[in-house]
């Protein structure tokens, strides 16, 4: 027995036991590593509702320092994703898919979406000024809709327009099978809409509203003392924990004052792995080309077999996400155009909503060359909704707050809207496999022609789902933030 | 696509399950080739033959996860082309340096080869790796299954190579009481 015996001995070890040792042990940890992930996002949109005058009288009122819930969402139970090892892989997988499955609705007025979308998505990442923008069309979605089932008249009819829906119903059917299409909780693929309303202690408020939102957006409602220290704390408690701890910095410096009514609180969290992954020895420092000046940042590497597809001034690839989690597009703005050029040409905007369904394409070996990116924004949405139509709801004469309400409701405004936004991407993924390379063989012939497809000077990027859908969209002027 | 409805096309003797299977395993079947064989064309032919061998074992096999399915497949193709090439010239990949460590644990005055030892003695093996813990076991994987360079298992371990230089050589050890209690080794 000599030691080629052994070592195809060693051929014959369980199937379990090899799955188990392509899975990584890290010494030290990403500040995500407990995601396991490729790409995680997140966004908070925050509203805050005062009354006119500002006049606040809780002196002398009990002090109430915890919230309490006043309607209580249930997210929907999904079995985890199957452990390829286990001997009842099967019954796991069947559960899994069944659970899945379970989730997929049909988005019916998905033109209505996408005008929604294309409109919204210049308005809010325009004017970056060579800093990184990044906004979810999904999160500022549910925080309208929601904000539409709060008001009446004008103010409804706004943001009705906005949204692309022709009545209340509409849009709240829309939400809810949006809500649900996206929502994933297996562990491999986290994608949740969490939305929750704050309540002033002593504001009289109408049950059925609450209900209703608590139904068809999973929005908790809480009622408290706001203001005080300790609601601060429960709501960024929240926050945090909706988004994982991802935008601890700008969650932390959320307060309200002690006139707020109303605050209205929505977050996507969402983390995903590439469906093939990017080999970390390959992983090297190259230069990034800012408009603040050159930076080196760790470039990720791939080679593989894919669709390039190409507009009148860039070009694009986009990357799938495993396990249904959609695709992550990446656009390049050719030679002397900016990211900024790119969200005023109806073309590019075209192809960002086209999810991939584009007639300038071809499938080239393709040398993808992604700076690792961890981009984080806070924008005021105030201004890029009033330039959008929706006005009357941030104006104390104007704003009709009278669902929600059950008193008197009068003179109750949106004074601030915040929007915070954190996407990462890193190389990791399920395996561990050294590189990439296409293996030929007769049945399937590669493409011949080959493409580099550098992204070493600003762009944009899209998280969508398959119908074209972006969760989230920004502007990378400088991949490792500030 | 999912494994299983790989399996079924092969199952269905439809052609498509092999470009599916390369689309999904080419670059890791060419991996395990190439930590072997250290070639690039070898390897590309290897992961190839892994292809045929596929279609050939489906049906009647039905793997439920099919990773470590191929890859056993692509190191037993890639192995047997390795000793072929072997009787002329000395392969340049990291085999020859993983051998020689398991030179350790050989006996090469021993019994004589058949098949029926062969596969006790993969048993033997699989039993002393499954009880492994699992840092160890891993590690071992890496290298001795995967013939990744220590440098590589190392950094896929989350520890330095000195470290896994150390927990090698200590497992090959006990590998070796181990096959001596099992009666492969006599001293």
């Amino acid at each position: 027995m000599n030691e080629q015996d052994i070592y195809e001995g060693i051929g014959q070890v369980d199937d379990d036991v090899l799955l188990r040792s392509e899975k990584k042990r890290r010494a030290r940890r990403p500040w995500w590593a407990a995601a396991a992930a490729a790409v995680v996002a997140v966004a908070v949109t925050v509203g805050l509702f005062f009354p006119r005058g500002s006049s606040s009288d809780s002196t002398g009122a009990p002090l109430v320092t915890m919230a309490h819930a006043v309607a209580e969402a249930h997210y929907p139970e999904m079995a985890p994703y199957p452990d390829e090892t286990a001997a009842d892989f099967e019954a796991q997988y069947e559960a899994w898919r069944a659970d899945k499955k379970e989730q997929n609705r049909e988005i019916d007025n998905l033109d209505g979406l996408k005008a929604y979308a294309r409109t919204s998505i210049p308005a809010f990442l325009s004017g970056a000024a060579g800093e990184n923008r990044a906004y979810s069309p999904l999160n500022v979605y549910m925080a309208l809709s929601m904000l539409a089932e709060l008001t009446d008249g004008e103010s409804r009819a706004q943001i009705l327009t906005l949204l692309g829906s022709d009545s209340l119903e509409a849009l709240r059917g829309q939400a809810n099978a949006l809500w649900n299409d996206h929502y994933s909780s297996d562990g491999a693929t986290n994608s949740i809409l969490a939305s929750s309303l704050w309540l002033d202690e002593g504001v009289p408020f109408d049950q059925n509203t609450l209900d209703t939102l608590a139904e068809t957006y999973y929005a908790s409602s809480f009622q408290g003392d706001l203001g005080t220290e300790e609601m601060n704390q429960a709501l960024q408690d929240w926050l945090n924990g909706q988004t994982s701890g991802l935008l601890q910095e700008q969650i932390g410096q959320l307060t309200l004052d002690p006139e707020t009514l109303l605050a209205l609180a929505t977050t996507v969290y969402f983390q995903a792995q590439w469906d093939s992954t990017f080999s970390e020895e390959k992983t090297a420092p190259q230069t990034f080309h800012s408009p603040a000046g050159d930076v080196t940042v760790d470039f990720l590497h791939r080679d593989s077999s894919g669709y390039y597809f190409w507009g009148e001034h860039f070009s694009a690839v986009g990357l799938r996400l495993a396990n249904d989690g959609g695709t992550m597009w990446l656009l390049l703005p050719d030679e002397g155009y900016t990211p900024e050029d790119l969200l005023a040409d109806s073309e590019a905007m075209d192809f960002l909503l086209s999810g991939g369904d584009w007639a300038q394409k071809k499938q080239l070996i393709v040398h993808l060359s992604l700076p690792k990116f961890d981009v984080s924004s806070q924008i005021d949405l105030e201004d890029g909704l009033r330039q959008l139509g929706v006005t009357d709801v941030f104006d104390a004469g104007l704003a009709d707050f009278s669902p929600m309400l059950a008193g008197d409701a009068q003179g109750i405004f949106v004074s601030q809207a915040k929007h915070g936004v954190r996407v990462a991407i890193d190389e990791e993924g399920v395996t561990a496999a050294a590189y990439t390379v296409m293996a030929a063989d007769g049945s399937s012939a590669p493409p011949e022609e080959e493409i580099d497809f550098t992204l070493d000077r600003p762009f944009l990027f899209a998280l969508s789902d398959d119908q074209g859908l972006p969760l989230f969209a920004g502007v990378v002027n400088q991949p490792q933030g500030q | 696509m999912e494994d299983m409805d790989i399996v079924a096309l092969y199952w269905a003797r439809a052609q498509e399950a092999i470009a599916r299977t390369d689309e999904k395993y080419g670059s890791y079947c060419f991996t395990v080739a190439q930590n072997i064989l250290g070639s690039r064309e070898d390897s590309e032919e290897c992961v190839n033959d892994t292809w045929l061998g596929a279609w050939n074992a489906m049906p009647p096999h039905r793997p439920v996860v099919l990773r470590p399915f191929l890859a056993k497949l692509t190191r037993r193709l890639s192995f047997n082309r390795y000793r072929a090439a072997t009787a002329q010239k000395r392969g340049s990949g990291e085999i020859a340096a993983v051998l020689d460590e398991l030179r350790d644990c050989a006996d090469p005055g021993g019994d004589p080869e058949g098949e029926a030892i062969a596969a006790e003695l993969g048993q033997a093996i699989r039993r002393f790796v499954r009880q492994l813990p699992p840092r160890e076991g891993d590690l071992f994987v890496r290298r001795y299954f995967f013939t990744e360079p220590v440098a590589v298992a190392a950094r896929h371990c989350g520890i330095s190579e000195n470290h896994a230089g150390v927990l090698l050589s200590r497992t090959r050890r006990k590998l070796r009481d181990h096959l001596r209690q099992e009666g492969f080794l006599h001293e």
